[in-house]
C-alpha cells in the first residue's frame, strides 16, 4: 500500500484562527394571514437567529478536530465561513495565515473543503474527467497529479469506478470518489461537513481510517463535523462542541466524559429473569434477563461494586462499560437547554 | 501573485478542458448529441424562418428589403449562437439558476476568480456551435446579395457589433438575476424569462414600427439593439438618426449598472447565507 508523504509543517504554526467571531441570519416570520398583508409588504416581521455568538478558537497544524452540536448550533455556517462562501459580522478568520474573503482563490489551493450533502464530481461525466477537470481547474502539475491520483485510488479503492459516471454510483463510492477528488491537489487542511452522512457501516469504516491515515502519516489538519458522535470520536483527537452560538467545549473526549461527572455502565446478566437492585446504581433497562445500570464510579469505588454484585444471586455476567459518549452529548444539550430555559424565565 | 496570473496559455487550457468535456459528450452518446444540436438548429431557423418568408412574400417589411431583413435574422441567429456557444452550458447565462439553486457556492471553492469561471465554463465548442454556424451562413448569404463593400473596418464593425449586443444581452440576463440573492425561490427562473423575451423581440424589423415601440425597444428594454438598430447601422442606415455607437453607450451604462447590482446582490449572499440548495441542475 503507498505510503503518504508528509508535508513539511512547523510544528507549532496555527492552521485555523477564528476570533470573536458573530454570525447571525434573519428568518422572515410569515402568518399568511390577510390582515398581515400591509404589513408583510412595508415591514415584514423578521427574527434574528444568532448562529455564531463571539465565538475564538485555534487549531494547530496538524490537528484532527471534531466540530459538534446539535441542529441549528452554527456547524455549517462555521464550515462556510472557513472557505469564505460566508463572512463574519464581526470578528476574524484566518485560514492557513490567509483571509478566506480576501485571499479566497490562494486559499482554495491550499484547502480541501467537502459537504457531504453535495458532490463537486461532474453529474454525467465519468470519474476520471472529473479527476482531469481539477488537474486543469486547480492547475496541479502533471507529475505531482499523476502521483497523488495514483496514491488516492489505491487508497480509497477507486479503480474500479474511473470510468463510471457521478450519477450511477451509491453513495459509499459517491463519497470516496468525491474525497478523492478533494484531496488531488494535496491539501494542508481538509474541512469536512457530515462526510458520513448516510453511508453503511462498511463505507463509514473505509472513510474513517482513510481520514485517520491521512492526519497521522501526512500531517495533514483534517477538520470535521458530525451528527455521529461515536464517529468523531474514533476520528478526532480533540473536540469543539458548540450550543447556540457558543463554545461550550474545547478539549479531549475523555475530558468530555468527564464534564458530566464518573458515570459508567454496568450491565449484568442474571441466570432467570430476575432484577436485582443496586445501592449504587439505577437501573436503566432489563431485557430477557440483561439489566443495565447506571453508576456513579466517584461515590463508589469498583471494588465495593463488584463486591455488591458478588452478593447478588443467579449473576452470569458483568460488564462495565464507559457511557456512550452520545449519551454524554445529549446530557450536555439537555442541560444546555434547561439552563436556557430557567433563563428565559 | 504569479500563480494566479490568467495568461493567454491559461485561458486557452481553461477553454480547451471544457471543450474536450464536451467532445467526450459527443463520443460518449454520439446519437442524443446529434439530436440536441438538430433540435437546436431546427428551432433557432424556425423561429427566424417566418420572419422572412413574410419579407420574401412581400418583397421586404416595414421599408427594409428582404435581403436586409434576411440581414437583421442572421445577425440575431449569430447572437444567439455565440451565446448558445459560450453561455447556454452549466447555466452560466442563466446565473440566476445557480444563485436561485444554492449553487454558487460550487464556484467559491475553485481557486479561479469567478468572472473567469462564468467565461470559461459554459463553452460547448461541439454540442453548441450549430446556431453560429447557421447565423454566419445566414449573413453570408445576405451580404452576396446586399450592396455591401466588405473590407476589414467593416468585418471588424461587425465583429465589435455583435460584442457590444452580447454585452447587452449577458448584461441584462445578470442585472435581473441579482433578484435571486435576494428571494432565491421566487427568482430562480427569471434569467429564462428575460432572455426569452429578448430572443423574441429582436427579430422583428421595427422600421416600419411607431415610435412608441421603436423608442421603449432601444432604451428601457433594449431588444432593438440586438438585431434591428446593429443590422441597420452596419448597412450605413442607423435608425432614428441615432449615432452607430448608440449601442455602445447603452451597453456600457447596462454594463455598469448590472455590475453594481450583481454585486450588491453577491454582497447579500454572502453575508446572509443562503438555506436552498438543489442538486441537480448545476452540471450535466
Amino acid at each position: 500500500m503507498s505510503k503518504l508523504e508528509p508535508i513539511a509543517i512547523p510544528p507549532s504554526a496555527t492552521a485555523v484562527r477564528v476570533q470573536s467571531v458573530t454570525k447571525t441570519y434573519e428568518q422572515w416570520q410569515r402568518s399568511g394571514k390577510g390582515r398581515n398583508v400591509i404589513k408583510n409588504l412595508i415591514k415584514p416581521e423578521k427574527k434574528v437567529i444568532t448562529a455564531l455568538d463571539s465565538i475564538s478558537f485555534n487549531i494547530q497544524v496538524g490537528q484532527f478536530v471534531a466540530y459538534a452540536g446539535p441542529n441549528g448550533a452554527g456547524k455549517s455556517t462555521t464550515m462556510k465561513l472557513l472557505c469564505g462562501m460566508l463572512q463574519p459580522q464581526t470578528g476574524e478568520v484566518t485560514v492557513l495565515g490567509l483571509s478566506p474573503q480576501r485571499d479566497r482563490i490562494e486559499l482554495m489551493r491550499r484547502v480541501g473543503v467537502l459537504f457531504g450533502n453535495r458532490t463537486e464530481l461532474w453529474w454525467d461525466h465519468p470519474i476520471s474527467s472529473s479527476f482531469e477537470w481539477k488537474r486543469v481547474v486547480w492547475n496541479i502539475p502533471q507529475k505531482k497529479y499523476i502521483r497523488t491520483r495514483e496514491m488516492v485510488v489505491e487508497l480509497l479503492d477507486i479503480g474500479n469506478i474511473l470510468n463510471t459516471f457521478a450519477r450511477e454510483l451509491s453513495l459509499g463510492q459517491r463519497m470516496r470518489a468525491d474525497l478523492a477528488l478533494m484531496l488531488l491537489h494535496e491539501p494542508e487542511l481538509i474541512l469536512l461537513d457530515e462526510p458520513t452522512l448516510g453511508l453503511d457501516v462498511l463505507a463509514k469504516r473505509q472513510m474513517i481510517s482513510f481520514l485517520r491515515r491521512l492526519n497521522q502519516e501526512k500531517k495533514t489538519t483534517i477538520v470535521v463535523t458530525s451528527h455521529d458522535i461515536d464517529d468523531l470520536e474514533e476520528m478526532a483527537e480533540r473536540i469543539l462542541l458548540i450550543s447556540r452560538g457558543h463554545l461550550a467545549f474545547d478539549g479531549g473526549f475523555e475530558q468530555l466524559r468527564k464534564v458530566v461527572g464518573s458515570l459508567c455502565r454496568v450491565i449484568l446478566t442474571m441466570q432467570g429473569k430476575g432484577v436485582p437492585t443496586l445501592s449504587c446504581g439505577t437501573l436503566l433497562s432489563h431485557v430477557n434477563g440483561i439489566c443495565e445500570y447506571e453508576v456513579d464510579i466517584s461515590s463508589r469505588s469498583i471494588q465495593e461494586i463488584l463486591g455488591e454484585i458478588a452478593t447478588i444471586p443467579g449473576v452470569v455476567d458483568i460488564e462495565i462499560k464507559k457511557p456512550p459518549l452520545e449519551q454524554v452529548i445529549a446530557e450536555l444539550y439537555s442541560r444546555w437547554k434547561n439552563a436556557e430555559e430557567d433563563l428565559a424565565y | 501573485m504569479a500563480a494566479n496570473r490568467l495568461t493567454l496559455k491559461r485561458w486557452l487550457e481553461l477553454y480547451g478542458l471544457y471543450a474536450k468535456m464536451d467532445l467526450a459528450w459527443f463520443f460518449r452518446d454520439t446519437k442524443f448529441c446529434l439530436m440536441a444540436i438538430c433540435a437546436d438548429l431546427i428551432s433557432n431557423i424556425a423561429a427566424v424562418t417566418g420572419i422572412f418568408l413574410l419579407a420574401w412574400r412581400f418583397d421586404g417589411v416595414g421599408g427594409m428589403g428582404k435581403y436586409e431583413v434576411l440581414f437583421m435574422l442572421g445577425y440575431v441567429t449569430v447572437i444567439t449562437g455565440i451565446y448558445q456557444l459560450f453561455f447556454s452550458s452549466f447555466n452560466t447565462g442563466h446565473i440566476s439558476r445557480r444563485i436561485g439553486r444554492g449553487q454558487w457556492e460550487h464556484m467559491m471553492i475553485q481557486p479561479i476568480s469567478i468572472p473567469v469561471q462564468l467565461l470559461v465554463e459554459g463553452f460547448i465548442p461541439v454540442s453548441g456551435s450549430s446556431n453560429f454556424l447557421a447565423g454566419g451562413t445566414l449573413v453570408a448569404i445576405a451580404v452576396a446579395n446586399l450592396d455591401i463593400h466588405l473590407t476589414w473596418w467593416w468585418i471588424a464593425s461587425f465583429a465589435g457589433s455583435v460584442l457590444i449586443s452580447m454585452i447587452i444581452l449577458l448584461s441584462l440576463s445578470y442585472l435581473f438575476s441579482a433578484a435571486a440573492f435576494y428571494a432565491p425561490a421566487q427568482a430562480e427562473e427569471i434569467s429564462s424569462y428575460v432572455l426569452d423575451s429578448t430572443g423574441e423581440l429582436s427579430k422583428y424589423p421595427l422600421s416600419g414600427m411607431g415610435l412608441a415601440i421603436q423608442i421603449p425597444l432601444l432604451t428601457l428594454f433594449p431588444a432593438g439593439l440586438l438585431g434591428w438598430f446593429p443590422s441597420q447601422a452596419l448597412l450605413g442606415k442607423p435608425p432614428l438618426g441615432l449615432t452607430p455607437l448608440y449601442p455602445c453607450l447603452v451597453a456600457g451604462l447596462l454594463f455598469f449598472i448590472t455590475k453594481q447590482v450583481f454585486m450588491k446582490g453577491l454582497d447579500h449572499y454572502v453575508k446572509a447565507g443562503t438555506n436552498r440548495y438543489s442538486s441537480v441542475g448545476h452540471r450535466r
